[in-house]
């Protein structure tokens, strides 16, 4: 497992062009064939917004943890998944910056790197959007794709509580760490009615 | 040496100091990040800046990693670069782990199963709205929103994962260009 997640943060992190959100979409898709569930990877973003940092490094960080605790049940072993996933993240950092220092070349001007960088940032809208549907899906129909489209069941609650929310966030810009800490004692109550 | 040693605790601290204290993105670190080293400490200039704060963005990685790493190679050399990528690294790695580690003694049933249900279905909205946010940015040609439909079509229905989506998005854009190439040359 720590060998896969190696494997996968530096496909991540070689592929992740435009920051965090862009890279969203590849960690859900790889970390998922990995083992993770879709309800943990929703958790994660929820965890993406309470706690500070690029967002590719939270993700990390909580990707290595759980994928490596569920593979070997120890949690030094977790720890040490995490700190792996985080490093290998980074790694292009690290390659990219020293390179271009030395040849000082303007980078800036390539019309090939910036023709990707546009068009991967529009599939990143696409793919972003498409992560933000699944876990729509899952978390009110309580399917986890398209494909089981015939046993769904509406939670009506849970879709007005999303719907008021996402009003919240866009038109009076609450903020997410407020609406989220809200959600949980509403969604807390709401098991009891 | 003194001044080195002042200048890697500078980086060290200021890097830090944003990781610690922005939310959701590396781009909002950008703009901290050039008001202390920029404008505060006046390590290195403000042209300097925005031309690696514009190169870490054109490649991949993440940003706020990318960014220290160009700053402080430029201003500390190799230990430089080390100690500021590893600052902005430090504060979200400890944080996020604390927090998993907390997360996974949850219980996954009962009144908490109900609650995080809940946040779910709230947190889909806030990606929605940073999707929105990319799109308002980003969508600027027919190409752009054609790559953003397609791809939402092409996951949501299971035919191609991300990873499959993004190269195809590279392939087309080094198509792109290499056709505009030939339009340069004639007008």
């Amino acid at each position: 497992m720590l060998l896969n997640l190696f494997f996968m943060f530096l496909k991540i992190g070689f592929l992740g062009f435009g920051g965090g959100y862009a890279m969203l979409s590849l960690i859900y898709s790889e970390s998922l064939s990995l083992g993770l569930t879709q309800n943990q990877f929703a958790d994660m973003n929820v965890l993406d917004f309470l706690i500070p940092g690029p967002i590719a490094i939270n993700s990390a960080t909580y990707v290595g943890y759980i994928l490596s605790y569920q593979t070997y049940g120890y949690m030094l072993m977790a720890i040490l998944g995490a700190t792996i996933a985080t490093l290998t993240v980074t790694i292009p950092s690290f390659i990219y910056a020293p390179v271009f220092l030395k040849y000082e070349t303007n980078i800036n001007k390539n019309k090939y790197l910036n023709e990707i960088l546009a068009c991967v940032k529009g599939a990143a809208v696409g793919l972003i959007i498409a992560v933000s549907f699944n876990i729509f899906i899952e978390a009110i129909f309580h399917i986890s794709s398209l494909k089981d489209l015939t046993n769904f069941k509406v939670n009506y609650a849970y879709l007005g509580l999303a719907m008021i929310a996402f009003l919240l966030h866009e038109k009076f810009k609450i903020n997410p760490i407020l609406l989220t800490i809200g959600a949980f004692i509403i969604g807390y109550i709401l098991y009891y009615l | 040496m003194n001044k080195h040693k002042h200048i890697n605790f500078t980086l060290f601290k200021v890097y830090f100091l944003t990781s610690l204290f922005t939310f959701s993105g590396g781009l909002a670190m950008l703009k901290v990040i050039k008001q202390s080293l920029v404008d505060k400490h006046e390590l290195l200039s403000e042209e300097d800046f925005y031309n690696y704060a514009g190169l870490s963005q054109s490649f991949p990685g993440v940003i706020a990693v990318t960014n220290a790493c160009f700053v402080g190679k430029k201003v500390g050399g190799n230990s430089g670069m080390f100690i500021a990528a590893f600052a902005a690294i430090l504060p979200a790695f400890i944080f996020m782990l604390i927090a998993t580690i907390l997360y996974y003694l949850l219980p996954q049933e009962g009144p908490i199963y109900s609650a995080l249900n809940a946040v779910r279905a709230v947190s889909s909205g806030f990606i929605l709205s940073a999707g929105i946010q990319m799109a308002k940015l980003n969508l600027t040609k027919f190409v752009y929103i054609m790559l953003a439909v397609g791809s939402f079509i092409l996951i949501v229905l299971g035919f191609l994962n991300s990873l499959q989506l993004i190269l195809i998005a590279i392939i087309i854009a080094i198509f792109i260009t290499w056709m505009n190439r030939g339009n340069r040359h004639a007008s």
